[in-house]
């Protein structure tokens, strides 16, 4: 029998937590409510959720704060959603830990979508993983990866790029942590090298480099792999 | 005192001659020498040699002098008057100094200590005329700014010329006025108030009596104490201007607080509407009337969002964080955004592998092509191509956005203009929008223009990123791939 995954929504306002509640119930996850940062940690503690929803706005707590919390005891999925369109507090709440952002107004399309591949993620062992993603396959184990079933050459760093991409797929890896990644902690704002290399990666990878659907930018943020 | 000495000496005189007696005429003169001055000293010299020539030099009760120590003896007295009188009248003069210097600073500390409890300029010149007029016996003006701040006495008035000499003091920072050589026809004499950058005000002496107001020994007193005056209205100035600052910042909070909740407390009910049209459609009630309301709920968050964006270039408050953008990024981030508005049109994007990165600001420059290209796909009918390029060129790298729509009424070229332009039906909030793409872009130091599209229909809207904005070329930069 596959097992419920079961969501935690922390929200102040109750018409988001009901509509959510619908929309997740009817996606077929369990869910569980707070209103506070509080009730939250609470929840966390008594319902042990899979993956939390987590606005940031909350009138107790700072929302980073929560999320530094939430994140300490035991594993968990943590998605932000948030009204705040500054790209430094998703840059913040990405590099706390939480797995990917949603800002409000949000499309519940694509809301299920995020929630599905931040679940995925729990999936176990993924240095063994073989990620496809249309007509590209990266081998996590052998370091090695193919487009139409051609090997394609990288180099080390177009390879330590796309292989932190590849360990998260769907989930925005913040520019800062894909360059301590493949550079080191000493190159963490040469945002310049990235960007050459994910263009050399693109010419690589995608059908139309300059129409990217695998290698995706969060304007300010990060990069994806596109997942679905 | 002379008497003294001399009824001594006749005491002695007998038993050890005369010898020690002329010393006893010393302390009188080296007495009145100290204590009187030189005249009395010499009153006392020429004494005492009568005394002693009459009492004890032969012929003893006559004037006459034979033996030459006798003479000797006298002028060495005439001598010792001489020296101790002007060594004691230089150490008096230099306690008079002493104590009239004294006196200065404590009224020139005094006066300091009463300016620094006043709050501003009015209580300052408050202080200023009071002290000034007990302290030089004469009525006081304190001037500054083009009119006055305080006088003594309270109802003192300023004729056009006196009004004219102080502000002729506060321009060139000289005395002017009666018994000034400059502009006397006036009743009061003005002195300038000046700190080291420049003249604060002026400050007007006059007497009932019509004699000059300050004396010439009194004039560097009087500099001192306009000094103090200076410093304390610096001071005042400097006072008032942290607390406009402090205001300043305290709105700057207030409208920021505002921006925030707006932006929050807006959003979250239209979250609210979005989801609930999203469920609505599941269930398969009116799907047309469901699309409206998904497709409005996205035109007022959009608004919202260009409104917020407004405020803060209102308010001066757009902080720069640029980066090195990658415009493949850049374009394909905003498409992605607008996938809604842009469905079913073809977009060609041409942005050739080897376009320089640029410096830019990520979100601003998202907002602007937001803007752009959803104004491209309003201004056009539904299922027509957009088409986004972009080249390098002389000036800079430039990317262009071109639809098919009517084009701009007049061939475009102002931006500012096009930027105003109040829209029909179809185009409600353009404006506003293309105010966000020239405000963001001048903030980023992109140029934006906007033609039609030369020998077809529709319009053109090109940013420009200038030279010092494109990044050295890419193959320079390869180093970081190894």
């Amino acid at each position: 029998m596959v097992r419920v995954s079961k969501i935690l929504i922390v929200d102040d306002d109750k018409h988001i937590r009901v509509l959510l509640k619908t929309t997740l119930a009817r996606a077929g996850y369990a869910v569980v409510e707070a209103a506070s940062a509080r009730e939250a940690l609470n929840a966390k503690g008594i319902d042990k959720p899979d993956l939390v929803l987590l606005d940031l706005g909350l009138p107790d707590r700072d929302g980073l704060e929560l999320l530094s919390l939430l994140r300490a005891d035991s594993p968990c999925r943590i998605i932000v959603v948030s009204a705040r369109e500054e790209t430094e507090q998703k840059v913040a709440a990405l590099d706390l830990g939480a797995d990917d952002y949603v800002t409000k107004p949000f499309d519940s399309d694509e809301l299920l979508a995020r929630i599905r591949a931040a679940l995925r993620q729990q999936a176990p062992a993924p240095e063994a993983q073989i990620v496809r993603l249309g007509a590209v396959e990266i081998d996590l184990e052998r370091r090695s990866v193919r487009r139409q079933g051609e090997m394609v050459h990288l180099t080390p760093k177009e390879y330590a790029l796309l292989a932190a991409l590849a360990r998260h797929p769907g989930r925005v890896i913040t520019h800062g942590q894909l360059l301590r990644t493949a550079w080191g902690p000493a190159q963490e704002s040469q945002t310049e090298y990235l960007r050459v290399v994910m263009r050399a990666l693109r010419q690589k990878l995608e059908d139309e480099p300059s129409r990217p659907a695998l290698l995706i930018n969060e304007p300010g943020v990060g990069y994806r792999l596109q997942g679905d | 005192m002379v008497a003294a000495s001399t009824g001594l000496g006749l005491l002695i005189a007998p038993k050890w001659g005369n010898s020690p007696v002329d010393l006893l005429y010393l302390p009188p003169v080296l007495f009145a020498a100290s204590l009187y001055g030189l005249r009395p000293a010499l009153v006392a010299c020429v004494a005492s040699a009568l005394a002693f020539n009459f009492f004890f030099t032969e012929p003893v009760h006559s004037l006459a002098v034979h033996s030459p120590a006798d003479i000797v003896t006298m002028l060495m007295l005439f001598g010792v008057a001489l020296v101790v009188s002007q060594l004691a009248a230089r150490i008096r003069e230099q306690a008079r100094i002493a104590a009239a210097n004294a006196a200065r600073n404590a009224t020139i500390a005094g006066f300091a200590g009463r300016l620094l409890s006043c709050p501003d300029a009015n209580a300052i010149g408050a202080v200023t005329c009071a002290d000034l007029s007990s302290l030089l016996d004469a009525n006081a003006v304190l001037f500054a700014e083009g009119e006055m701040v305080a006088s003594v006495p309270d109802d003192a008035q300023l004729t056009p010329a006196d009004v004219a000499a102080a502000s002729w003091v506060l321009e060139h920072s000289l005395t002017a006025g009666r018994g000034a050589p400059r502009l006397n026809p006036a009743e009061w004499l003005f002195f300038p108030v000046k700190s080291a950058a420049r003249t604060l005000a002026a400050l007007g002496l006059a007497r009932g009596d019509g004699r000059p107001p300050v004396s010439d020994e009194r004039l560097p007193l009087l500099e001192s104490l306009l000094d103090q005056t200076a410093l304390a209205l610096e001071r005042a100035a400097l006072e008032r201007e942290m607390r406009d600052v402090d205001s300043l910042r305290e709105r700057d909070r207030l409208r920021g607080a505002l921006l925030s909740s707006v932006g929050h407390d807006l959003r979250t009910p239209l979250t609210a509407i979005a989801a609930a049209a999203a469920e609505l459609r599941r269930e398969d009630s009116d799907k047309a009337l469901v699309a409206t309301l998904e497709a409005e709920t996205a035109t007022l968050d959009r608004y919202i969002s260009n409104l917020l964006d407004m405020a803060r270039i209102e308010a001066g408050a757009v902080r720069l964080k640029c980066e090195p953008i990658d415009l493949v990024d850049a374009v394909s981030a905003a498409t992605r955004d607008l996938h809604r508005s842009l469905a079913g049109r073809s977009v060609t994007v041409d942005l050739p592998a080897d376009l320089p990165l640029v410096r830019a600001d990520p979100h601003l420059l998202h907002h602007c092509l937001i803007n752009i290209i959803g104004n491209a796909a309003r201004h056009s009918d539904e299922g027509a191509p957009i088409a986004i390029a972009a080249f390098r060129d002389p000036d800079g790298v430039r990317l262009s956005v071109q639809d098919q729509g009517p084009g701009l009424p007049d061939g475009g070229g102002d931006f500012d203009r096009f930027a105003h332009i109040s829209g029909t039906d179809r185009t409600g909030g353009a404006g506003l929008g293309l105010a966000i793409v020239k405000g963001f872009t001048e903030a980023m130091g992109v140029i934006v223009a906007a033609t039609n599209r030369p020998g077809a229909k529709g319009a053109l809207v090109t940013l420009t990123f200038p030279e010092p904005l494109v990044l050295r070329d890419q193959q320079e930069a390869d180093g970081a791939r190894v």
